[in-house]
């Protein structure tokens, strides 16, 4: 390892004493070039150890979601709303599942969407360097909780208090999720989208000042529009936080596998696909049906997640490439 | 151009109003968490505590405690006093038990004397005759709620008192018991038998709760009954339970119950019980003798079922544990890789996957993680190593080993590029390679961010529940021994003892505890990284 790429530049580093030639022979030479080469391929192969993995998971994921998929179908899992994995016959139904995971990013995304640009502006271009060193790490902070304290704070301080305040059957239930969902996104967005604020670029700021337009104006009608694909990837990825989030939405939702019956009523349980795998992959034989139709959800998540992932690199490649050419 | 300045004014405010939003949500989640976590830490220990501590691990000194355990149980004889008498009024199937042993006794000493030849056969048939007479007799008078016909059962029982062969013989404690039995009827009647039976029933459980076992009484096998209240807060809670009977009455005919408080002195008013109130509410803290306590034991102790008493230690150990050996795995895989990004490529079709890879990494969910443990690392790969498809500290280690890496790659890459490029420069200039430059110049000057990001990765790993949730957590067990054995973590603890537990409800600080543990371990290596990176920044804005 220590005499790899530099074997060549060794003889002329050793000016102690001229006692060794400045030309290397060719087996020296062969010798150096190929310790750079294997150095250089043993660094690759450390580096493509994250490649692997992410072939790994996806060969294992669908492997053992495969069964489900071949004696069951797709089509199953997306086409009834009967959750009962236990029961005799079996049923399979994820649309409720679905609807619970669509509810609770929903809602975290509307109360996190606009408190994190807001914030993300406030930090960019309002406050001051000293207030934003302050809240800087409260921000990175709350994004460092663990999931499961979170999920302790709703299902023992949240869920009661929402009960009584409230008047609700059951403190645990999807707007209890989504708050909490909604506080654990707004690190991600606020870090991102200020990001793509800062780079937007001084220029366009003074601009639109000595045209006239006070900070609001500024703010909502150039540096925002300018920053769009930041604050797109920004939102995107608060969202994936969402949606993957586990421990918060087992503890907080309720888990009742059902859709809400008048569809806008969030103070009802629901239950979601990350909460459903935690919750009974503990309790099922392995090799069963049940155990592959919870690969089956788990492979979905990842197929979300992964499209999610494409095109939040999509809008940060092109908010970089925009930046890029406004220099 | 008024509206305008109002708006700009409202935006500021409201965007203002944003981030102080921000700082109430973390207060009030971390505000109550931490501050009832410390309850289990500090808090107003008893006697009760006290001698579990030294029953249990053999602390505090032998002598003091003993005086103290003395001076309680002086307090807590009156107590005991008034609660036994009561009891054979309310609750007479003890002495009905008692009785009948006692006629199995007599039927064995007549048999055992006729056998002597010191009774004869005919004798002895009528003594058990008359044996079996009262104690029908006796338990009939028992059994009665009938002040009147208790009395005439009891006299007739007495009646007996004056034959010698009776009371000479074992048959001679039913005299006794009629006698005692006698005095509670006549001191306190019968009549309200059935109505005190339910709440002294509930006196009895708070009582045990508050002082423990009677002394005199078997010791249970779990050991949160064994003690009673080690808690002062806890045992004030009872006593008001204990003084205060609380009773859910209908208002109305369509209207909800309400909860209303009446006195327990009051329901027993007329019994001997009565004087018990007054002394519980005045004498408790001598029966206790609370006492401001530290339990930093708290974070080494193991705890007994349900986290009744104890503390987090086992998993404080598991946490680290799995952390470190994750932390071992994905340093040296992160730190070369983002070295690998900075150093050695360009900006080829190839790099560009490695890179949509780490993304791809760092937005997968967390409990996809613990799915792909479980197939690859659990089911996969731990029966090819001979280990076995169970749960281990190595498959959950390496679980958080892939969650981490992305973090840890983009971590490091961000400080390795951080290094101002004159450094490298000067390394080239003066004739190193490459290589050596890396090892010698950039990684050096690059390691303040490198270890921030490696804390910081370590914070995320300790607060992890889902990834290891089927690879190698497990809500009860021993201390691990090696690396292939499941363990108690304080992530998993913390969902299980808020949700699964039932014994852990009846001890909030325990539950609060833990959490408040694991919060604490992540905020700690939390502030460490900002400290170090606000030391990084101030120097590299020195330069």
């Amino acid at each position: 390892m220590t005499k790899n790429p530099d074997k060549k530049s060794e003889p002329q580093v050793a000016a102690v004493g001229f006692n060794r030639p400045l030309l290397l022979s060719p087996a020296q030479d062969l010798q150096g070039y190929l310790a750079a080469v294997l150095g250089k391929m043993f660094l690759l192969g450390i580096t493509c150890v994250s490649l692997m993995v992410v072939v790994l998971i996806f060969v294992f994921i669908s492997k053992e979601a495969w069964p489900f998929f071949a004696t069951h179908g797709i089509g199953k899992l997306l086409g009834s709303t009967s959750w009962y994995p236990t029961a005799e016959p079996a049923e399979f139904g994820g649309v409720s599942l679905l609807a619970g995971s669509l509810y609770v990013t929903a809602g975290a995304l509307l109360i996190a969407v606009p408190i994190g640009l807001l914030a993300a502006l406030f930090l960019s271009d309002i406050v001051s360097f000293r207030i934003r060193q302050f809240v800087k790490p409260i921000i990175e902070l709350l994004a460092a909780i663990p999931s499961v304290a979170y999920g302790f704070f709703a299902v023992l301080i949240m869920a009661p208090w929402m009960q009584e305040k409230l008047h609700l059957p059951t403190g645990t239930n999807a707007l209890n999720a989504s708050i909490i969902l909604a506080i654990m996104a707004i690190p991600t967005i606020i870090s991102i989208a200020e990001d793509a604020l800062s780079a937007a670029g001084r220029n366009l700021r003074e601009g639109s000042y000595a045209l006239g337009a006070t900070r609001a104006e500024t703010l909502v009608k150039v540096v925002v529009p300018a920053a769009h694909s930041g604050i797109i990837a920004a939102i995107i990825l608060g969202m994936m936080r969402a949606v993957g989030e586990t421990m918060v939405v087992w503890m907080a939702s309720g888990n009742a596998a059902r859709i809400p019956a008048p569809w806008w009523n969030i103070t009802q349980s629901i239950r979601t696909m990350t909460a459903t795998i935690a919750g009974e992959m503990g309790e099922t034989a392995k090799g069963s049906d049940h155990y592959h139709c919870l690969f089956a959800v788990g492979f979905l998540l990842l197929v979300f997640t992964f499209a999610l992932n494409l095109a939040s690199e999509h809008f940060l490649s092109r908010a970089r490439r925009l930046r890029g050419g406004s220099k | 151009m008024q509206l305008r300045h109002l708006g700009d004014k409202t935006f500021t405010f409201a965007s203002g109003m944003s981030v102080l939003l921000m700082v109430a949500a973390l207060v009030l989640i971390l505000g109550p968490m931490l501050s009832r976590g410390a309850g289990a830490l500090v808090f107003d220990g008893t006697v009760e505590y006290r001698k579990m501590q030294y029953d249990m691990h053999g602390r505090g000194q032998r002598k003091p405690l003993e005086t103290q355990l003395k001076n309680a149980a002086k307090a807590r004889a009156e107590v005991y006093r008034l609660m036994d008498n009561f009891a054979v009024m309310v609750d007479t199937s003890k002495v009905q038990k008692q009785a009948k042993s006692i006629f199995r006794q007599f039927k064995i000493q007549l048999s055992n004397q006729v056998k002597n030849g010191t009774l004869a056969p005919e004798q002895a048939a009528s003594l058990k005759f008359a044996g079996k007479e009262l104690r029908n007799k006796l338990r009939r008078a028992y059994k009665t709620s009938n002040a009147q016909e208790a009395h005439e059962k009891l006299d007739y029982v007495l009646n007996y008192a004056d034959n010698r062969q009776l009371a000479d013989s074992v048959a001679g404690q039913f005299f006794t018991l009629a006698r005692q039995y006698k005095n509670v009827v006549s001191a306190a009647g019968l009549k309200h038998r059935e109505t005190y039976a339910k709440s002294f029933r509930e006196v009895q459980e708070i009582i045990k709760e508050l002082l423990g076992p009677q002394p005199g009484e078997p010791i249970p096998d779990l050991a949160q009954f064994q003690y009673g209240s080690t808690r002062w807060g806890r045992a004030k809670i009872l006593r008001d339970r204990l003084l205060w009977a609380e009773t859910w009455v209908a208002q109305g005919p369509d209207q909800p119950l309400k909860k209303t408080r009446t006195p327990r002195e009051d329901q027993f008013a007329g019994t001997e019980l009565a004087k018990l109130f007054p002394i519980m509410e005045q004498n408790l803290e001598k029966m206790l003798l609370p006492q401001r306590t530290f339990y930093w034991q708290y974070f080494i102790d193991d705890s007994t079922p349900g986290h009744f008493f104890g503390g987090v230690g086992p998993e404080i150990i598991g946490t680290v544990l799995l952390t470190l050996l994750a932390m071992a795995i994905a340093v040296p895989l992160g730190v070369t890789a983002a070295g690998y990004l900075v150093e050695c490529t360009g900006d080829g079709t190839f790099i560009r996957i490695i890179r949509t890879c780490i993304n791809t990494l760092a937005g997968v969910p967390s409990i996809v993680f613990g799915l792909f443990g479980l197939a690859f690392f659990v089911l996969y790969l731990q029966p090819k190593l001979g280990v076995g498809s169970g749960s281990t500290i190595l498959a959950g280690a390496l679980t958080l080993t892939v969650l981490v890496l992305p973090v840890l790659i983009r971590a490091s890459e961000e400080a390795i590029r951080a290094v101002p490029l004159t450094y490298k420069e000067a390394s080239l200039g003066l004739g190193a390679g490459k290589f050596r430059t890396f090892v010698k110049v950039t990684l050096p000057a690059a390691t303040p961010g490198i270890l921030t990001g490696i804390i910081l990765s370590m914070s995320r790993a300790a607060g992890e529940t889902a990834p290891i949730l089927f690879t190698a957590t497990v809500a009860l067990g021993p201390v691990p021994k090696s690396i292939f054995q499941p363990t108690r973590t304080l992530s998993y603890g913390s969902y299980d003892i808020a949700v699964g537990d039932r014994i852990a409800a009846m001890v909030p600080h325990q539950q609060y505890g833990m959490v408040m543990t694991l919060i604490a371990l992540v905020l700690v290596l939390n502030l460490t990284a900002i400290i170090i990176r606000r030391k990084l920044e101030s120097k590299l804005r020195g330069h």
